[in-house]
């Protein structure tokens, strides 16, 4: 306990020590961070407009004139059932021409001319949202042009892949612009445990010549490195708040993000509670970089 | 306690220990003498593992150093106290702190680390202002209170550099004192100085040392 509380005061004493250090450690991660935040939230944003552009994906099955009532319902029982499925709307011959009358009113000849009901019946599928993937559809599509009473299946495949690689591509430039602030971050941080370090090398030496282990002379840099990446997350997440507010009443995109979704949304706690432990795991790695290059620390 | 057998030590080619033997017994009181540059402080860095010999071995307390893995130095050196000539202290801590810490080193309970820590500091004649910063104390009190950092883990071996070289007659007396109380209590005391009063004022055996090779080992005078 008395060792657990000398390392707690060390870190504590270290960053009374050094304030300018402290404060300029903590500003940076916390622009650095803020970096992150504003590309997670853009993310996040963008991923939840695609996702509701998603929702939208529907599939068509057409049936062949040939096809008999029982065959069509049989059909839509079993796509009710199928988990890939989450709506199944029949749209009967009837309904297809009427609904083609009300919206395309000027083409009424067209029709007038073909004498019979050319539309066939079909079935207008929502996709459920575990499987809006390009693959799954393309199972789903193929299973079901296999039938003998469908004609055709119809789907905006382009619409599907291009959200996809969209995505895709987002995640992967997150990826790399995360990893080089992340990589930054490190950076600042073992800087600035090094300038403590270097502050702090005579007490080093003394805590060698007294006995204290490797692990004992470590410990309160590590705890610093952790407490000023975490302190500059926490922080990070309030100047995120404050940029999300600013961006949310000044530039009026209330309601939805460029006219697409449900409007914008901030970070979830939980992935709030994830920045904070980011910043803590980066603090840490940054002060174990610094201490890898001290003679002093490793002998 | 302390055996070397045939110890030699280079830096950058020059000889700073020759071929050095010697042995110090259990409980002994021994100065190691001579100019400087005669290789005192190198002999006594090779005992609390601080230098590695180029040649030869060395053993304390029965444990062979040169074989000695790095992780096991720490717990070397918390079987000896050191003293240095510039005292080395913590400027930011108190005099207390500045003792403790040796202690809290080890993660003994609070209670028995105050008690140990006060001991110590009533031993040296600074159990009265434990809570000053060394910096407001003069070099004789710093010195003391660097004994006290030395002493306050009960060491087997207290290995002394020139403790006396910035104090003036009376506070050197005063050091040499306190390192005989500590001997009296059964600790191996090696105190390197070149500070021939010093040598003078107590009589016990003398490990003379002239580049780099032990040149007289007196004992001490009946």
């Amino acid at each position: 306990m008395t060792k657990v509380r000398y390392l707690l005061s060390e870190a504590y004493d270290n960053i009374k020590a050094n304030r300018t250090t402290t404060v300029t450690a903590v500003v940076t991660t916390a622009f650095t961070m803020l970096g992150m935040g504003v590309f997670l939230l853009l993310y996040l944003n963008i991923q939840s407009v695609l996702s509701s552009l998603h929702e939208e994906i529907k599939v068509i099955v057409y049936f062949r004139d040939s096809a008999t009532l029982s065959a069509m319902a049989e059909l839509r029982a079993k796509l009710r059932e199928d988990p890939t499925v989450s709506g199944v709307e029949f749209v009967s011959r009837e309904q297809a021409l009427a609904s083609f009358r009300s919206r395309f009113p000027s083409e009424e000849r067209l029709l007038n001319g073909l004498g019979e009901n050319p539309f066939p019946a079909s079935l207008v599928l929502k996709i459920g949202p575990r499987f809006r993937t390009s693959q799954a559809v393309a199972d789903l599509v193929s299973r079901l042009q296999a039938l003998p009473e469908i004609e055709e299946v119809l789907y905006n495949r382009d619409l599907m892949e291009n959200l996809a690689a969209g995505l895709r591509y987002l995640r992967l430039l997150g990826l790399l612009v995360g990893g080089v602030l992340a990589v930054s971050m490190v950076t600042i941080l073992a800087n600035s445990i090094r300038l403590t370090l270097y502050a702090r090398r005579d007490d080093i030496e003394i805590l060698r010549l007294i006995g204290a282990t490797p692990e004992f002379i470590k410990t309160p840099f590590l705890l610093e490195g952790a407490f000023l990446g975490g302190i500059g997350a926490a922080c990070s997440l309030l100047l995120l708040r404050a940029v999300f507010g600013f961006a949310e009443t000044k530039m009026a995109l209330h309601g939805s993000f460029w006219g697409l979704g449900t409007g914008l949304s901030f970070l979830p706690l939980r992935l709030m509670g994830g920045m904070v432990i980011l910043g803590v795991t980066l603090g840490f790695l940054g002060s174990m970089v610094s201490l890898g290059h001290i003679r002093d620390v490793r002998r | 306690m302390i055996e070397l057998y045939h110890v030699s030590k280079r830096y950058q080619g020059r000889p700073a220990l020759q071929d050095v033997t010697l042995k110090i017994e259990k409980g002994e009181f021994v100065y190691l003498s001579g100019a400087s540059g005669a290789g005192k402080t190198t002999l006594l860095r090779m005992i609390f593992r601080a230098e590695r010999p180029d040649e030869g071995h060395i053993l304390v307390n029965n444990r062979n150093l040169t074989e000695l893995k790095e992780s096991a130095v720490p717990y070397l050196r918390r079987s000896m106290g050191i003293i240095f000539q510039d005292f080395r202290l913590l400027p930011r801590k108190t005099v207390f702190e500045n003792v403790a810490v040796t202690l809290k080193v080890v993660g003994l309970s609070e209670g028995l680390l105050r008690r140990k820590v006060f001991e110590a500091l009533r031993l040296v004649g600074l159990d009265d202002v434990p809570k000053v910063l060394p910096p407001a104390l003069s070099a004789g009190e710093q010195q003391r209170i660097c004994l006290a950092r030395a002493i306050v883990n009960d060491p087997l071996i207290l290995l002394a550099d020139e403790p006396t070289s910035s104090l003036d007659a009376v506070l050197s007396a005063e050091i040499l004192n306190l390192l005989k109380a500590v001997n009296l209590r059964g600790t191996t005391v090696v105190v390197a100085t070149h500070n021939p009063n010093l040598l003078g004022r107590l009589n016990r055996r003398m490990i003379m040392l002239q580049h780099g090779r032990v040149m007289d080992s007196q004992a001490a005078q009946a």
